[in-house]
C-alpha cells in the first residue's frame, strides 16, 4: 500500500489494537473462502480460458484499445505443467 | 504484509457491524472491504443511520469519501449521490449528520480508521490537498486512456484524485452493456474497485455484480474482459497505472514482474541500467515469458537464435539459452 500521502503518526490504543486484531482475523477467513471458491471455479475458468484463446486468433486480441490482432495458432500458449492459482 | 488479494468480494454477501472506535456516532455501521494488517488502511462500505450525528474532527489517516446512496449534511453543505472527498489526514471536517441515512464507501489511506473531535486542522495537515465534487454532475465522461496502452472503446472514467507523487488515481469507471475487451492486463501498482452498480466479468474471477469488490496487488493477471448489462465502478490504483497486456492466462506473478522489467529495460534503457541495475552495465534484459513460453508452435526464443543489434541489452546465447547468474545476481560481465 502506498499511497504516499501524509500519514500523522500517533499512538495506537488498547480498542484500536484490538479492533485490528479482530479485522485481521475476519479477512482471513474471508481470504480463505475466496481461495476456495476460486478452486470450485477451475473447470469453468479452463472453459473460458479455451474460449479466449480460440477468439483472440479469430475476433482477436487487444492490443490496445480498439486495435486488435489475431493472433497465430502456432503462438497460442500452451498450459505449462504446473499448478495454476489465480488468487496470491 | 499489506492488504492481501480480495477478488472476487461483494459486500451484499455480509451484514454490516456496529462501528466501535471512538469518536464516530452512534449509529455508524461497516462492511470491512480489505484492510492493510500493518497500517490498518482500509476500505468499507459504511451505512449511517437516519439521524446520523457526528461531531467535527479529523483523522490520522488520509480518507477518500464517496456517497452511494442518500444524502449526507457535512457543516451547512447537503451532499448527495456522487458526491467525492478527498481528506487529508489531519484536515478537520465541520460536523456530519444524516437525517434519512445514507451508504458510503470510505476509503482510509494510511492507517484505521480515527476521528479526533477538532474544528482546527492538525498542525501537520496538508489543506491544500483537500477537494471535493458533484462527481455524478460536475465531471463529464471522458475516453479510457489515461495510459497507452488502453482499454477499448466502451470503458470510460472520470477522473477524482491523482497523485502527483506516486501517480496513484481514483476515478469512477463505467463499462457500456455487452463491453467486451479480449487481453489479459497486469499492473506494477495495486489496483481496487467498487461496483456502484452492474456486473462486469473477468475469466479468472467471474461475474461480480452490484456491490461486488476487488483489491488486487500488483503483477496478478485479470481480464479478458466483458459487461453484460454495464457498470459503473468506483476504482483506484496506489501508484502509476500502466497496462501489461498479453494472452498467456497462466503466466505467474513472478514471470509478470520480470516480464515488466524486461520491458522497461526495452521501453526505457537507460533509465533501467541507471537506476534498477544501479549503474552496472548487464546486458542481459530480465526474462520477457513472451520470448521462453511454450507455444504451441514452440517457443519464440528457439524459432530465432540471431542477437538483434539494434537492442542494446538483449544478446543471444545460442541454443542453449540459458546460463547461471548465481543466487545474487551480482557479478562481472565481459560478454
Ligand atoms: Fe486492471
Amino acid at each position: 500500500m502506498s499511497f504516499q500521502n501524509l500519514f500523522i503518526p500517533h499512538q495506537r490504543n488498547k480498542e484500536e489494537r484490538q479492533w485490528l486484531d479482530e479485522e485481521i482475523a475476519e479477512q482471513q477467513l474471508r481470504y480463505q473462502a475466496i481461495v476456495k471458491a476460486m478452486e470450485e471455479l477451475a473447470p469453468t475458468r479452463e472453459r473460458w480460458y479455451a474460449e479466449f484463446l480460440d477468439r483472440i486468433q479469430t475476433r482477436g486480441f487487444n492490443v490496445d484499445g480498439d486495435m486488435r490482432v489475431k493472433i497465430q495458432h502456432e503462438d497460442i500458449p500452451l498450459r505449462p505443467d504446473r499448478p495454476h492459482k489465480v488468487v496470491y | 504484509m499489506a492488504r492481501p488479494h480480495i477478488e472476487p468480494f461483494c459486500d451484499r454477501d455480509v451484514p454490516f457491524k456496529p462501528m466501535k472506535l471512538k469518536g464516530f456516532g452512534g449509529g455508524m455501521h461497516y462492511k470491512m472491504l480489505s484492510l492493510d494488517t500493518d497500517t490498518g488502511a482500509c476500505t468499507m462500505t459504511v451505512k449511517l443511520d437516519g439521524g446520523y450525528a457526528q461531531k467535527p474532527g479529523f483523522s490520522w489517516s488520509e480518507l477518500e469519501l464517496l456517497v452511494i446512496e442518500g444524502e449526507l449534511q457535512v457543516g451547512d453543505k447537503t451532499v448527495g449521490k456522487g458526491h467525492y472527498f478527498f481528506v487529508p489526514a489531519g484536515h478537520a471536517m465541520p460536523a456530519w449528520r444524516s437525517a434519512q441515512g445514507c451508504l458510503l464507501l470510505m476509503m482510509y489511506n494510511t492507517g484505521e480508521p480515527s476521528l479526533v473531535e477538532s474544528d482546527t486542522h492538525h498542525p501537520d495537515a496538508r489543506t491544500d490537498r483537500y477537494h471535493e465534487t458533484d462527481s455524478y454532475n460536475d465531471i463529464p465522461w471522458a475516453l479510457g486512456n489515461v495510459t497507452k496502452p488502453n482499454v477499448a472503446s466502451g470503458c470510460l472514467i472520470k477522473l477524482l484524485n491523482f497523485n502527483d507523487r506516486s501517480h496513484a488515481l481514483t476515478f469512477l469507471y463505467c463499462m457500456t452493456p455487452h463491453f467486451w475487451q479480449d487481453n489479459i492486463s497486469y499492473h506494477d501498482c495495486a489496483e481496487e474497485s467498487y461496483h456502484l452498480w452492474g456486473d462486469s466479468w473477468m475469466m479468472q474471477f467471474g461475474t461480480v455484480p452490484t456491490g461486488g469488490y476487488f483489491w488486487r496487488p500488483a503483477y496478478i493477471n485479470h481480464g479478458a474482459f466483458a459487461s453484460e448489462l454495464g457498470c459503473i465502478a468506483l476504482g483506484r490504483t496506489d501508484s502509476k497505472l500502466f497496462n501489461h497486456f498479453h494472452y498467456n492466462p497462466w503466466s505467474t506473478v513472478e514471470e509478470n514482474q520480470a516480464r515488466a522489467a524486461a520491458r522497461t529495460a526495452e521501453r526505457d534503457p537507460l533509465l533501467y541500467r541507471w537506476i534498477v541495475q544501479h549503474g552496472h552495465n548487464h546486458p542481459h534484459g530480465p526474462e520477457d515469458f513472451e520470448d521462453t513460453m511454450q507455444r504451441i508452435g514452440g517457443s519464440r526464443k528457439y524459432r530465432s537464435v540471431q542477437p538483434d543489434k539494434n537492442k542494446p541489452f538483449a544478446h543471444s546465447h545460442g541454443q542453449h539459452g540459458q546460463h547461471h547468474h548465481g543466487d545474487d545476481k551480482a557479478h562481472d560481465h565481459d560478454h
